[in-house]
């Protein structure tokens, strides 16, 4: 399963640079810096295992690499013009992943902040505010780019408005997720398994040599 | 019940000083033009306005009615911020001002987001003092600004399901739109930033008459 995983998101890493080649080709380069971009944020999960020691549950690196995949080669082939709901099933998956990466920012707070303590019941509200937020955000960005670089991002009020829609149904799916999760696998475990410690020996490292060398 | 509480009406009026008397007034006069505003809305069927009045005002009265002591009633100032938008709103149904002042629309947006990010922060205050929820002050702040644009948010979904089901119009075109949620975060940054300076400045008597003595611990990460 895992190498599956490892290898579908390497497939994905390669159709990303495939469409920034032929972006660079073909003349057409209006996806071309996004798909950079986005393989760049790709490769930051290795980077930060590599650097600080975190590892992320390989589910969810697979998930980003699906969002961002979607995105780009989406974009490209034009399937959010031509393929009906392409936008909001990126939405869903966007969302759903915000609200993980929202998550697992929240629960290492939980555990590791001595005055932050959040219950189950918070955290799942947490998440649903939370990706909803972002997904608004998301929005105001589309709204400037279609405000200041004259594209068309946002067709109309109907298509922003159930954007939104599916952004909350992602943040209720992944709030449930991690609800039914947290039940069966407790605090520690979940974030033992991202190996924080470690990172953070390696932080107070990195600090302490820095103050050394000035 | 508490030893040192004076028993009593007259003795519990006693024991406050004349400032307490007229801060607790203050603040309960707002919380009634709240709940007329509200019945006022119910009245009219505007549904996510009496939803709002209601949150607002069982907010309110929470740490009354569990202390059993009308002094524990919120702060003027939080009391007139939450009663602030409703008030807005039933204005700006008023022709006059919304021909007269081209900004009166960006304002109540502005309003409203005040009176969400002031719902965020009580609800950061009592889910503190009536549950197992813990924040510092940093988590705090992030969570009320975070809030009010997610409840904006869903706020206008609300907004476009019920132009959709009643016919209505309320919302307007996709740029007004865009521009409600812009003013809403503006207001709520404003709202998060105010609360912080709020909180540091806050008397020592107010912090723990109101349980807000969590949201001043200091976040000691290396410690943890």
């Amino acid at each position: 399963m895992e190498e599956r995983l490892k290898l579908l998101s390497r497939g994905m890493q390669a159709a990303m640079v495939g469409v920034a080649v032929a972006g660079i080709v073909t003349h057409n380069l209006t996806w071309v810096p996004a798909a950079l971009f986005s393989l760049f944020v790709s490769v930051i999960p290795g980077l930060v295992r590599r650097d600080l020691g975190i590892v992320l549950p390989i589910e969810l690196n697979f998930w980003i690499v699906l969002a961002l995949f979607l995105h780009v080669v989406g974009g490209f082939s034009g399937f959010y013009d031509h393929v009906p709901g392409w936008d909001h099933v990126t939405h869903l998956i966007s969302a759903s992943l915000i609200g993980a990466l929202g998550f697992v920012a929240v629960v290492t707070l939980d555990k590791y902040v001595d005055s932050i303590s959040l219950p189950r019941p918070f955290l799942a509200f947490f998440i649903v505010m939370f990706s909803m937020a972002f997904g608004v955000l998301w929005e105001f960005m589309e709204f400037a780019n279609d405000q200041l670089a004259g594209t068309h991002l946002q067709y109309n009020l109907d298509d922003t408005m159930i954007d939104l829609m599916f952004d909350g149904f992602g943040g209720f799916f992944v709030a449930s997720l991690g609800a039914y999760y947290l039940i069966h696998t407790p605090h520690e475990h979940f974030v033992r398994a991202l190996n924080v410690d470690e990172a953070k020996e390696r932080i107070t490292e990195g600090i302490a040599k820095r103050k050394k060398a000035s | 019940m508490s030893k040192g509480r004076p028993k009593g009406a007259r003795a519990l009026l006693k024991s406050q000083t004349r400032e307490q008397i007229l801060e607790a007034e203050v603040s309960w006069i707002s919380s009634l033009l709240l709940f007329f505003c509200t019945v006022y809305s119910l009245l009219r069927m505007d549904v996510l306005w009496v939803f709002f009045g209601i949150t607002a005002l069982s907010l309110y009265v929470l740490p009354i009615v569990t202390m059993r002591n009308p002094f524990k009633a919120l702060p003027w100032e939080m009391a007139i911020l939450l009663s602030a938008p409703l008030i807005l709103h039933l204005a700006a149904r008023s022709h006059a001002l919304n021909e007269h002042l081209h900004w009166w629309d960006d304002f109540t947006s502005v309003a409203f987001a005040f009176s969400l990010a002031t719902i965020g922060f009580l609800l950061t205050v009592e889910l503190q003092m009536y549950t197992q929820v813990k924040m510092n002050r940093a988590f705090a702040v992030f969570f009320v600004i975070m809030f009010t644009l997610a409840i904006a948010g869903f706020w206008q979904i609300g907004e476009f399901v019920g132009d959709k089901v009643y016919g209505t119009n309320i919302q307007g075109d996709n740029t007004a739109v865009m521009t409600t949620l812009v003013w809403n975060l503006i207001g709520g940054i404003i709202m998060g930033i105010v609360y912080d300076l709020y909180l540091r400045a806050m008397s020592e008597r107010r912090r723990t008459a109101l349980g807000f003595k969590y949201l001043h611990e200091v976040p000691r990460w290396k410690n943890g």
